[in-house]
C-alpha cells in the first residue's frame, strides 16, 4: 500500500518531463508511504515514475519501486496488494521464470513479460499500477475490479500524469485547477464524487476494473475487464442454490478470501464495531490462524452509556474471538484539533470517512501498519435496508412514473408545500418522478440532495451544466449494466459501484493513508463475489446477513445478527455542526432549519467553502 | 482487452466542410492546407473532397487525390455540403475544419452515417457555445485541437471523454529557415544598421489582441539602450492608423516601419531582417508564425496565458510574458536583443515530418476504433 506517481510526456511538442514536478507530486503522499522515496526516470526523460512506501510485504530494500524487470524491459510503480502472488509466482516459476525478490511487485513484472496487459485478470487483490513498456513505448495503466485502490490521471493534450491521489497531481503545479461542474454536481447529489469524475476539470479517475494504454498518441479509452453486474447477471442464471449446500459454500468461499487478505510480513490487525461484518470477520480470521487478532473499537464520550455506543458490543465480540481488544476514546477536543489535518487528508470532497480518519489513527498508536475492514459485507450479503426499499419502490411506482408530466407536476406541487410544512423530507417530492426506475430509486434513496436543489443552493449555472454533463440517472444505470435482473442483483451492483466505489472505498483510503495504515477489505474481493453471488441473488432480504454471522465455526450472537440496521451513529455529526469552522450552512434557510439532514449541510459546508 | 494495435488501416474518403483552405489567407486557412495535405501524404485518404465556406477557387497546387469545390457563400453552403455528401461520395468520415460548421457537419455525418472529426482553431473554441455547436460538438469521434489551451477551454464547454480531444499543433513550412537579410527589403524598410524587433499580424481594430500598442508603449524605454531599434510590423488592418498616432504621441514613429500586406513568397525574407518576434497576444489560438519566427532562427516573445504557451513550448523556444505587465515585456525584448536566438533542435519538434505522422496515427487509432473503417 503505497503512494504512486508518474509523468509520460507522449506528445512529440512535449518538453522533456520535470523531475522537480514528479517529486513534488510523489511527496505530497508522503504519508501513504513513510518507508521509503524511489524515483525512476528514462534515458530520454520522456517518462518518469515515483513511489511512496509502506512496507507489507518483503521489507527489504528488494522490495523498493519503481522496480525494474530483469531484463531491464519493464518499470512498473504499484500500490496495492497482490494477495495471490505466492500461486501467481510458483506457477510463473514452473514455467521458467527466474525471481529475485519476495516481493508481489515483482510478480506483476513477470505476469506481464508472460501475458501482457490481459494479466489483470489474474490478479487477486487491490491495486493500483503502472507500468512502462520500453520496447512498445507505451505505458499501462491499472485499477482493481471493485476500485479498492485510487488512480487519478490528467492529459493536457501532450503530457500525461497520474498519481495516487488528485491533490498530489495538483502539487505538481502543472495541472489546471479548473472546476468540473459534473464532479460538484455529483458530490451534492451522491455525497461523493463519482468516477470517473473529479471536482477538476483535467482529472480523472481511471474507473475501477480498467486498464488504460498510453503511447506517443496519447491516451487510449479505458478498456473494462471486470463488471461487477456482470458477475450478478451471471449468477442469476445458476439457479437458486439448495439450502443445505449454502451455508458450506459461503464459509469455504469467505475463509477462502479472508486467508488471502492476511498474506503480510507485518502483523494485519482489525477494525472492530458491534456490527455483523467486523464481528463475523474477526471470527474467520480466528478460524484461520492461531495468533491473536488486535482489534481496534471507537468510543465516544458523547455516547457513553448510550445505545449508540459501539465499545461494548464490540467488546463481546472480542471476546468471543479471543482478540486482543482496545477501546479508542475520542473527544470532541480531539476532533476539534484534528480537523484541519483532515481537511487536509480529504482528497476529494465527502459527506463522510472521518470515523474511519479516528479508527486509523488508533490503530496505527497500537504500531498496525496494516487492518482489515468489515467493509462491503453489506453490499455483498444484501445488509442495506435499500435491498428492500428501492425494489419495493420501484414496484409501487413503476405504473404512474410513466404519466408523462405527473413526476414533475407532483414535484413542483410538494416543492411549493414543502415550505409550510418543514418536516416534509426534501426527498419526496421527487418520488413520483424518480422511484419508478432502480437508478431513479437509487438516487433517491442515496441522495443528499435533489437534482432540483442544486441551482437554489450554489451557482444556477454551474450547477445546470454540472447536471447536464454528469446525466445522473444515466451515470447510475451505467454502473449496472448489463443489467441484472433480480432485485437483489441490481441493487447489490447499484451499492457496491456507486455508494462502496465512490464513497466507501475513497475514505478508507485517505483516510487510512493519512495515518500511513494499510486497510485491506477481505468482503470486496472479485473472486469472493464470484462465489457468494449466486447463493444471494435468491436468498429473501436479511437472510444473507445470516449467511455471514453463521459462517464462522463459532458463530456471532444473535443479538448482533438481528439488531436492525441503522448504520454506524458517531456524534461527529453534531461536532461539525458545533464547530465555528464549518458554518456556511446557516446562511441558507433549508439548510438552518432543525429537521434538515446533517449530510446536507456538511456537503453544503464543503461546496460552498 | 489488449494493446491497441499498429496494423494498418485502409485509406478513407473524406468529405471536408471548412471556412477556406486552399486559395484562402490567414492562420486557419493554412492549417486546414497543412492537415489536408498531411492526410494525402500519410497514405490515410483515398480521396478527400474539400468544401470551403469562402476563398476563392484553386485548382492549381493542390494535394494527390484532393478536390477542392468552389466556394458558393455562406447562404448556399448547406445545400451544397448535402449535395457534395448525396453525389460526390461515398464517404468515410465528415472533417470539419471550424466549429461553426460543426453543426451542419454533424448533421451531415448523422445522414451518411459515418464519423464526424472536428478541427478547433482558437477563440471560436473558447466559446460561449450556441446549443447547436454544443449538440453536434459532443457527437464528434475524434476533436483535434490546434494547442493545449485551446483543448481545455473547449473541455470546460462540451461533455466530451478526455481521450476523443486530441491535440495537433501547427507545422511549419521549411521555406522558414535562418539566412542573410535581403538586400531589397533592408532597401525598402530603411533598415540598414538597424536591430529589427519584428511583428506579423493583421492590425484589427475590433479585436487589438495581438499586442502592437503594448510593444509601441515598451518602445521609448527600450530605445533609449538600443538607439538604432527599428520596430516591423508585418500585416494590414483598420487598426493601423491608430496605432500610427500612438507611435507619434510617444515619439517613436521614426523607430516604427509598417509594411502592410506581404506575398507570401516574400515572407521568408522577412524574417530574415529581424532578431526578434514579439507578439504578446491574448488570445492566440497557437500563432503559426512564433514557429516561422523560430524556424528563421529569431527569439520569440509571446503571451503566458494562451495558446502561444505552445509555440514557445512552455518558455523553452521563446520567452513568455504576461502580456498586461509592460515591465516584463520591455524586459524581455531588451534581454532577447542581447541573447541567442532559440536552439534549431528545440524548434525541430514542430516539423513536418512529426505533424503527418501524429495526423496519421490519431484518425488511425479513432477511425479504427468505429469498426467503420476496414483494417
Amino acid at each position: 500500500m503505497c503512494g504512486i506517481a508518474g509523468i509520460y510526456s507522449y506528445h512529440y511538442a512535449a518538453n522533456p518531463i520535470d523531475l522537480g514536478e514528479l517529486r513534488l507530486i510523489r511527496d505530497r503522499m508522503a504519508a501513504r508511504g513513510p518507508d521509503g522515496a524511489g524515483e525512476w526516470c528514462s534515458t530520454d526523460r520522456r517518462v518518469g515514475f515515483g513511489h511512496r512506501r509502506l512496507a507489507i510485504i518483503d521489507l527489504s530494500e528488494l522490495g523498493a519501486q519503481p522496480m525494474f524487470s530483469a531484463d531491464g524491459k519493464t518499470v512498473i510503480t504499484c500500490n496495492g496488494e497482490i494477495y495471490n502472488y505466492r500461486e501467481l509466482r510458483a506457477e510463473l516459476k514452473s514455467q521458467g521464470h527466474v525471481f529475485r525478490t519476495q516481493t508481489d511487485t515483482e510478480v506483476l513484472l513477470q505476469l506481464y513479460a508472460a501475458r501482457g496487459p490481459a494479466m489483470v485478470d489474474e490478479l487477486r487483490g487491490m491495486f493500483a499500477f503502472a507500468l512502462w513498456d520500453s520496447e512498445k513505448r507505451g505505458l499501462l495503466l491499472a485499477r482493481d475490479p471493485y476500485g479498492i485502490k485510487p488512480l487519478y490521471y490528467a492529459d493536457d493534450g501532450w503530457t500525461f500524469r497520474f498519481g495516487s491521489q488528485v491533490k498530489a497531481l495538483l502539487a505538481g503545479g502543472k495541472v489546471s485547477r479548473v472546476s468540473e461542474p459534473a464532479g460538484w454536481a455529483g458530490f451534492l447529489l451522491l455525497g461523493s464524487v463519482p468516477e470517473p469524475y473529479t471536482i477538476y476539470q483535467e482529472i480523472r479517475a481511471l474507473p475501477a476494473g480498467t486498464t488504460m494504454w498510453i503511447d506517443a498518441r496519447g491516451p487510449a479509452q479505458p478498456t473494462r475487464y471486470f463488471s461487477v453486474s456482470e458477475v450478478y447477471r451471471e449468477a442469476e442464471g445458476h439457479g437458486p442454490v439448495p439450502q443445505p449446500e449454502l451455508q458450506a459454500r459461503a464459509r469455504a468461499a469467505l475463509l477462502d478470501s479472508v486467508r488471502h487478505h492476511l498474506v503480510a510480513d507485518v502483523p494485519v490487525g482489525a477494525f472492530l464495531s458491534a456490527g455483523t461484518d467486523s464481528g463475523s470477520l474477526l471470527g474467520l480470521m480466528r478460524d484461520i490462524r492461531q495468533e491473536q487478532t488486535h482489534t481496534v473499537t471507537l468510543a465516544y464520550e458523547d455516547f457513553h452509556n448510550r445505545r449508540e455506543d459501539e465499545a461494548p458490543g464490540a467488546q463481546r465480540a472480542a471476546e468471543r474471538y479471543g482478540s486482543m481488544h482496545t477501546t479508542r476514546m475520542v473527544s470532541e477536543s480531539e476532533f476539534r484539533a484534528d480537523l484541519p489535518l483532515i481537511f487536509d487528508a480529504m482528497d476529494q470532497p465527502t459527506v463522510d470517512g472521518i470515523n474511519t480518519w479516528f479508527v486509523s489513527k488508533a490503530a496505527r498508536e497500537l504500531g498496525l501498519k496494516a487492518a482489515v475492514s468489515g467493509l462491503g459485507g453489506d453490499e455483498l450479503f444484501a445488509g442495506y435496508p435499500s435491498f428492500g426499499d428501492i425494489p419495493r419502490w420501484v414496484r409501487w411506482m413503476a405504473m404512474p412514473s410513466c404519466i408523462p408530466f405527473l413526476g414533475d407536476v407532483a414535484r413542483h406541487l410538494l416543492s411549493g408545500w414543502q415550505r409550510r410544512a418543514p418536516r416534509l423530507h426534501p426527498k419526496a417530492a421527487g418520488l413520483l418522478k424518480y422511484a419508478g426506475t432502480y437508478a431513479g430509486a437509487y438516487l433517491l434513496r442515496r441522495g443528499v440532495f435533489m437534482p432540483w436543489e442544486l441551482g437554489k443552493i450554489l451557482d444556477r449555472e454551474f450547477m445546470a451544466e454540472g447536471l447536464r454533463r454528469l446525466d445522473p440517472l444515466r451515470l447510475i444505470a451505467a454502473s449496472v449494466e448489463p443489467g441484472p435482473r433480480t432485485p437483489t442483483g441490481k441493487v447489490a451492483s447499484l451499492e457496491a459501484c456507486l455508494y462502496m466505489r465512490n464513497q466507501l472505498l475513497r475514505d478508507t483510503d485517505w483516510a487510512s493513508m493519512a495515518h500511513s495504515l494499510e486497510v485491506r477489505v477481505p468482503f470486496v474481493d472479485r473472486h469472493l463475489l464470484e462465489q457468494i453471488a449466486p447463493l444471494v441473488v435468491s436468498l429473501p432480504a436479511g437472510a444473507g446477513k445470516r449467511l455471514l454471522a453463521s459462517s464462522p465455526s463459532s458463530a456471532l450472537p444473535g443479538a448482533v445478527v438481528d439488531a436492525r440496521k441503522t448504520g454506524f451513529e458517531t456524534p461527529i455529526k453534531d461536532w461539525l455542526q458545533r464547530d465555528d469552522r464549518t458554518q456556511a450552512w446557516r446562511h441558507l434557510p433549508e439548510l438552518a432549519s432543525p429537521t434538515c439532514p446533517w449530510a446536507r449541510r456538511w456537503a453544503y459546508q464543503l461546496a460552498a467553502v | 482487452m489488449g494493446l491497441p494495435t499498429g496494423g494498418s488501416i485502409a485509406p478513407v474518403n473524406v468529405l471536408a466542410l471548412v471556412s477556406d483552405a486552399y486559395g484562402g489567407r490567414g492562420g486557419i486557412a493554412r492549417y486546414n492546407r497543412d492537415l489536408l495535405a498531411a492526410l494525402a501524404r500519410c497514405g490515410r485518404n483515398r480521396r478527400t473532397v474539400v468544401l470551403p465556406r469562402h476563398g476563392k477557387s484553386e485548382s492549381a497546387g493542390l494535394p494527390p487525390r484532393l478536390t477542392q469545390l468552389s466556394p458558393r457563400g455562406k447562404v448556399l453552403y448547406p445545400f451544397v455540403a448535402l449535395w457534395a455528401a448525396a453525389t460526390k461520395g461515398p464517404f468515410d468520415v465528415v472533417f470539419c475544419g471550424h466549429l461553426n460548421l460543426v453543426p451542419l457537419a454533424a448533421i451531415v455525418a448523422r445522414i451518411l452515417g459515418v464519423p464526424l472529426w472536428l478541427q478547433l482553431h482558437g477563440v471560436e473554441a473558447w466559446g460561449p457555445l450556441t446549443r447547436a455547436q454544443t449538440w453536434a460538438a459532443e457527437r464528434a469521434l475524434l476533436v483535434t485541437a490546434v494547442s493545449r489551451y485551446t483543448r481545455r477551454r473547449f473541455a470546460e464547454l462540451a461533455r466530451l471523454d478526455p481521450y476523443r480531444v486530441r491535440v495537433l499543433p501547427n507545422t511549419v513550412d521549411e521555406r522558414f529557415a535562418p539566412g542573410a537579410p535581403p538586400p531589397e527589403l533592408v532597401d525598402r524598410h530603411d533598415l540598414v544598421g538597424k536591430e529589427v524587433l519584428l511583428t506579423v499580424a493583421r492590425l484589427a481594430s475590433d479585436e487589438r489582441r495581438k499586442g502592437h500598442d503594448k510593444v509601441i508603449r515598451a518602445l521609448p524605454a527600450i530605445i533609449a539602450a538600443h538607439p538604432d531599434l527599428v520596430y516591423l510590423i508585418v500585416g494590414e488592418g483598420d487598426d493601423r492608423a491608430r496605432l500610427e498616432a500612438l507611435a507619434n504621441d510617444l515619439g517613436v514613429a521614426n523607430h516604427m516601419r509598417f509594411a502592410g500586406q506581404v506575398a507570401p513568397e516574400e515572407m521568408a525574407g522577412y524574417y530574415r531582417l529581424a532578431k526578434v518576434f514579439v507578439m504578446p497576444s491574448i488570445q492566440e489560438g497557437f500563432g503559426i508564425v512564433f514557429l516561422e519566427a523560430a524556424a528563421s532562427g529569431l527569439t520569440l516573445i509571446g503571451g503566458d496565458s494562451d495558446g502561444s504557451a505552445d509555440a514557445l513550448a512552455d518558455g523553452v523556444i521563446g520567452i513568455s510574458v504576461d502580456p498586461q505587465s509592460p515591465d516584463q515585456l520591455a524586459f524581455a525584448i531588451m534581454t532577447a536583443l542581447t541573447g541567442a536566438g532559440p536552439d534549431p533542435v528545440e524548434v525541430q519538434r514542430f516539423k513536418l515530418e512529426n505533424f503527418t505522422r501524429h495526423l496519421r496515427d490519431l484518425t488511425g487509432m479513432h477511425l479504427k476504433s468505429t469498426g467503420m473503417v476496414a483494417e
